[in-house]
């Protein structure tokens, strides 16, 4: 990964290749990469979908190698939902090919004059953009089947739907799994909207003829991966329960919890959460051929996703996650696994985040556009999405619009961007990471990384009040630094509870670029990649009075706990005081 | 009370009516049928007054190292807790548990984990009160991984089913030609798995 390409859309005479070398950006991968650029190059006062934004796409600092569990791709611009910084990342198969292929980022810039839509074709020989109309308005599924018969299967694919294309503010861009099926997406913050503001359609990788990425000290490399794979195969989270049940094992435990929003965040227990639990749902799909253990790339040894059958044993989608299974069920009272899963392949095709699209139905549902429970009527809400009707456009441009169109008062967001499935009533600590988070509402912002072998800020005492600021700021340092790495966040349970597998991590980041890594240098990388993110929020207009939840949740207490969001502004201010 | 029992070996597995009490032997592969009795929660009798720790180990007979390494979720009245040993078992408590979550949160649902601050205003909060060492109930859930495994052991000791319990039950048991006695009330349904 030595050289980064440019491609100005808007340049006269059309689209313009420009590839260079690393310059600044030496070293860098995944959420730094895309953090710093977008920090350092683009306007923060920028219009996300004008000229002047930048969509960043790049593979994280060990993509493309032997390392297992490398497969992460970034993409950064300014969210045209949010006005923040933005990092969304997704697997499938683009990460692995876009690094062997030698590019550290792909940076799409400028706009382009006309309506037409280009592809981005990418091999060993250099890049194209061709102008392709016929692919205007398809969806993710159809794009990629017209694609394959140009470029085959094996390549690895990145495209927008019909969302990107209309620039709606839920658009995601879809990356091909192992099967070339569109069900991987960098979901949050309106990431396909900026691709469609550029004018790109797709992107077809293709890394025939290259090898993969070679270590700088390949023994001890290939080491450090042979450990790391153990500890995540005997770590009972990574090695049994994900494999099993994948994320939605989730359901059940929250619900217990009484963290489960449930329609429209008005309680935290569903009655029917264990008809759409991950228990349930790996049963029903063995039990209809379909598959509850599936990797969505090559090179992943956790394989916490799966295929989702119809009953006549036809495929749907892949496994929905943990999300998309709430916010599409509990979170709109629909109990139904099977409309669960065509809500979710109908956010694959058209192309937009499962977390903002559920969350915005919910929305619509207490504006009376349906009912809680009223399975047809979400399908309903979402074909409007993928007609495009001005319904449509407001749905699809998530829930914090749909709020505003319709007068809901209940509108669960921050920064304009869905809150993900943990009610911060019950879990109050993921709440400090959903308020101060530089991205929106994000429950990956902050994830379980091994803040206590990092000793990132010192030693925590976990028992004391204090400690949920504390253990907020140092999971969102660690948590930048892995998003930088291309390592999927599901090996945070291995590294936290195994030490050796820790450091298995930090001799494959360390022998991969022939240097000694400490746990210093990740904590560096983390805290330099949010400084960056704080600094352009600031800029962009983001005052402290944009780190907090909606009232409602420091208003109205949720059952079964009975509490409200306790946490004081004057705490939420000291995240970021390091 | 009628009891339900299995009838001579026969190609199918049998039961008939003779009391309230049901006793089930099938084959290993129908344990999948208990599993959403088992994780929307079932009526366990047991003995009040003891630590979880000692319903868990002494009554439910989990071996000590199992509760400790691999029941690492679990929640009192959808609270999660951290000590075994100051929850006291009083009648009509829930007792819920896990295997090891993924996620922050799961991590944060934890006994006794790292991040158990994000979540402290609903933790568990334990007690030395005692109470009448007598018989009583507990609702008890098991979700993942504890299925399949803890699912034979508490199926065997026994549970109380109510009517709508084991109507669903033996919905999932077709080949059970069951005389299903009609009336309310529970059942006392044990089950054992083998060839």
């Amino acid at each position: 990964m030595d050289k980064i390409a440019r491609i100005d859309m808007g340049a006269a005479g059309g689209p313009k290749v420009t590839v260079g070398g690393l310059g600044d950006y030496a070293g860098l991968g995944g959420r730094a990469m895309t953090s710093l650029m977008v920090a350092a190059e683009v306007h923060p006062l920028a219009h996300p979908l004008g000229a002047e934004n930048k969509l960043v796409i790049s593979p994280g600092m060990l993509s493309g190698t032997t390392g297992s569990m490398t497969g992460r791709l970034s993409v950064g611009c300014k969210s045209p939902l949010t006005g923040t910084i933005k990092e969304s990342n997704a697997g499938g198969q683009a990460a692995q090919v876009l690094a062997r292929l030698g590019y550290a980022a792909v940076v799409l810039e400028g706009k382009p004059a006309t309506d037409d839509i280009y592809k981005i074709y990418i091999n060993k020989d250099g890049i194209q953009v061709i102008m392709d109309n016929s692919l205007k308005l398809m969806n993710n599924y159809p794009v990629i089947e017209k694609l394959r018969k140009e470029y085959g299967d094996k390549v690895a694919y990145m495209s927008i739907g019909s969302a990107g294309e209309r620039k709606l503010l839920s658009a995601s861009i879809a990356c091909t799994d192992p099967e070339l099926r569109p069900t991987r997406h960098c979901g949050r913050g309106g990431v396909g909207a900026v691709m469609g503001a550029k004018g790109i359609k797709a992107i077809i990788l293709d890394d025939a003829g290259m090898k993969m990425r070679p270590p700088k000290d390949p023994e001890k490399y290939r080491d450090a991966n042979r450990k790391f794979v153990e500890g995540l195969r005997k770590h009972p989270v990574t090695g049994e329960g994900l494999p099993a049940y994948g994320t939605n094992v989730l359901t059940n435990v929250l619900n217990e919890a009484g963290g489960y929003p449930t329609n429209n965040f008005k309680s935290g227990q569903f009655a029917k959460a264990s008809d759409l639990s991950g228990e349930t749902q790996a049963a029903l799909e063995i039990s209809r051929g379909g598959n509850a253990t599936h990797g969505c790339h090559r090179g992943c040894v956790i394989q916490c996703s799966g295929i989702y059958n119809d009953k006549d044993g036809n495929y749907v989608t892949k496994q929905p996650e943990y999300e998309t299974v709430w916010s599409h069920g509990g979170h709109c009272g629909i109990s139904n696994l099977d409309t669960v899963a065509k809500l979710d392949y109908m956010d694959d095709n058209i192309g937009v985040d499962t977390i903002e699209m559920g969350v915005t139905i919910g929305v619509a549902m207490d504006a009376g556009l349906a009912e809680f429970g009223d399975d047809a009527g979400a399908i309903r809400l979402m074909e409007e999405v993928e007609k495009g009707t001005p319904l449509g456009r407001v749905l699809g441009s998530g829930a914090a619009i749909t709020g505003k169109v319709f007068g809901v008062e209940r509108v669960p967001v921050v920064k304009d961007q869905a809150l993900p499935a943990y009610d911060p009533r019950a879990v109050q600590g993921i709440g400090v990471t959903y308020a101060t988070t530089t991205q929106g509402a994000d429950h990956t912002a902050g994830y379980a990384i091994a803040t206590n072998i990092l000793k990132v800020g010192g030693d925590v005492d976990p028992l004391k009040t204090e400690g949920q600021i504390e253990l907020s700021r140092n999971l969102q340092i660690a948590t930048a630094a892995i998003d930088s790495t291309g390592m999927c966040l599901f090996i945070a349970f291995a590294i936290m509870d195994q030490p050796e597998t820790f450091q298995a991590l930090l001799d494959m980041l360390g022998s991969f670029h022939g240097i000694e890594m400490t746990g210093d240098d990740v904590v560096a990388l983390g805290k330099k990649v949010l400084s960056a993110e704080r600094d352009f929020n600031t800029r962009a207009g983001f005052t402290k009075h944009h780190d907090r939840l909606p009232r409602f949740f420091y208003n109205e207490p949720i059952a079964p706990h009975n509490q409200t969001f306790m946490m004081k502004d004057e705490e939420l201010d000291e995240v970021f005081n390091w | 009370m009628e009891t339900l029992v299995k009838q001579p070996a026969t190609d199918q597995t049998t039961i008939r009516p003779l009391e309230k009490r049901l006793a089930l032997q099938l084959a290993p592969d129908r344990l999948n049928a208990f599993f959403p009795l088992l994780q929307r929660g079932v009526t366990v009798p047991a003995i009040m007054g003891c630590s979880l720790r000692s319903l868990l180990c002494d009554q439910f007979a989990i071996p000590s190292d199992y509760v400790t390494d691999r029941i690492t979720t679990i929640f009192i009245n959808n609270r999660p807790l951290d000590d075994l040993d100051t929850t006291i078992i009083e009648d009509g408590l829930r007792v819920t548990l896990s295997a090891a979550m993924p996620g922050l949160v799961g991590a944060t649902m934890r006994r006794g984990g790292f991040y158990a601050a994000l979540r402290q205003g609903i933790s568990h909060v334990g007690s030395n009160r005692q109470t009448a060492d007598e018989m009583g109930v507990v609702r008890l859930k098991l979700f993942n991984l504890l299925l399949p495994e803890l699912g034979p052991l508490i199926l065997a000791r026994g549970l109380l089913l109510e009517q709508d319990e084991l109507d669903e039950l033996l919905m999932r048991l077709p080949e059970l030609s069951l005389h299903n006695p009609n009336g309310t009330g529970r059942t006392h349904l044990s089950a054992t798995f083998g060839e």
